[in-house]
């Protein structure tokens, strides 16, 4: 009976102040105690660059670039001081990216990091934009410009280790893994990779010691599997390369990677 | 001339039975040259980092950025295509 006036008590109290808050704003910029015309201008600008900020976001978040574009397009048309000019076009190039407009992500990101020389994700973006145009000359130098920026970045030891190694520059790749997995032994895929730089160099007993500190940190790592047992057929352990190729075939989700493997393991 | 014959009869099986390892090996060392090479690409390429809100660079404190300056891989957001 207590309990029940006592929580009648506390409904009448917490009603005004629920629907108080209800008809409340978030806080988005300082009300204008002022009446300069300039002073009002700018934060009318203010609160517009924050409203579009959160729209252009908004629509990004699912996945709607054609919304977005145009959002992060005025924000730009309103100059902000940094680090929103330089957000902005970030936010941008990942819009114009995703709709397959390269070349504009690209001098997008450019222009951030003109505004921003220190901005780190801009300078990741680049390297993932050139890519994904194709142009692996100018990933290399954008991914050049970023292990520059960053060099204990485990992503820009990455980026330039798999685009070198794509390139046939052997050394680079070799010294961009070996960085990743002094910064992190436990990632497989460093270990992978290097391994496939050391293949390539003939240095067959190096790649299968990286190809099992793969494969002890990750036993599934089909792709890992798969080129040890190829250093297995060409240092001569036939036995061991055909259960290689066994388990390769076994663990492998990709069909392709599958038939590759269980063809050789038949030739052995 | 019978023991002869028999010293023969086991050379040649003996050759016979090293050629015939020496084509299975060299059958393997070709199909790896032919197609294992396809298959021992490097690993995918990482894919582009995130979208960064009005205020998430202030103190450089948001997700793409601590994944582009990240000396460990798995805060980087890089691929874990181990299959």
């Amino acid at each position: 009976m207590r309990f029940g006036a006592l929580l009648g008590a506390l409904c009448l109290w917490l009603g005004p102040a629920a629907a108080a808050l209800a008809q409340s704003y978030p806080a988005a910029t300082e009300p204008p105690h002022t009446t300069d015309v300039s002073r009002l201008r700018a934060l009318a600008v203010e609160r517009e660059v924050h409203e579009r900020f959160a729209r252009g976001l908004k629509a990004e978040a699912s996945s709607d670039w054609a919304a977005a574009i145009p959002e992060f397009e005025r924000i730009i048309a309103l100059d902000p001081p940094e680090p929103k000019g330089s957000t902005a076009r970030y936010d941008l190039a990942i819009a114009r990216a995703r709709s397959g407009d390269y070349g504009a992500a690209r001098l997008l990101l450019e222009a951030a990091l003109e505004r921003d020389p220190g901005f780190r994700a801009a300078a990741a973006n680049l390297v993932t934009v050139d890519v994904l145009a194709g142009d692996l000359a100018a990933a290399r130098t954008a991914a050049d410009r970023f292990t520059e920026l960053a060099p204990a970045s485990a992503r820009a030891r990455y980026e330039r280790g798999i685009i070198a190694l794509r390139a046939g520059d052997l050394s680079t790749a070799r010294d961009d893994f070996r960085a990743l997995i002094s910064g992190d032994p436990a990632y497989a895929v460093a270990h992978y990779d290097l391994a496939i730089v050391e293949i390539r160099s003939e240095r067959f007993d190096t790649a299968e010691t990286e190809l099992e500190s793969a494969l002890a940190i990750d036993p599934t790592y089909a792709r890992a599997r798969f080129a040890l047992g190829t250093v297995y057929v060409r240092i001569g352990r036939r036995t061991e390369a055909r259960a290689a190729f066994d388990r390769a075939a076994r663990d492998a989700s990709d069909i392709t990677l599958r038939s590759v493997a269980l063809d050789l393991r038949d030739r052995l | 001339m019978r023991r002869l014959r028999i010293r023969w009869t086991v050379l040649l099986t003996l050759l016979g039975v090293i050629a015939a390892a020496g084509g299975v090996a060299v059958s393997a060392e070709e199909a790896l040259d032919s197609f294992g090479h396809g298959e021992l690409q490097p690993s995918s390429f990482a894919d582009l980092l995130g979208p960064i809100t009005e205020g998430g660079r202030t103190g450089w404190d948001c997700a793409p950025e601590r994944a582009a300056r990240a000396a460990a891989a798995r805060a980087a957001e890089l691929p874990a295509d181990s299959r």
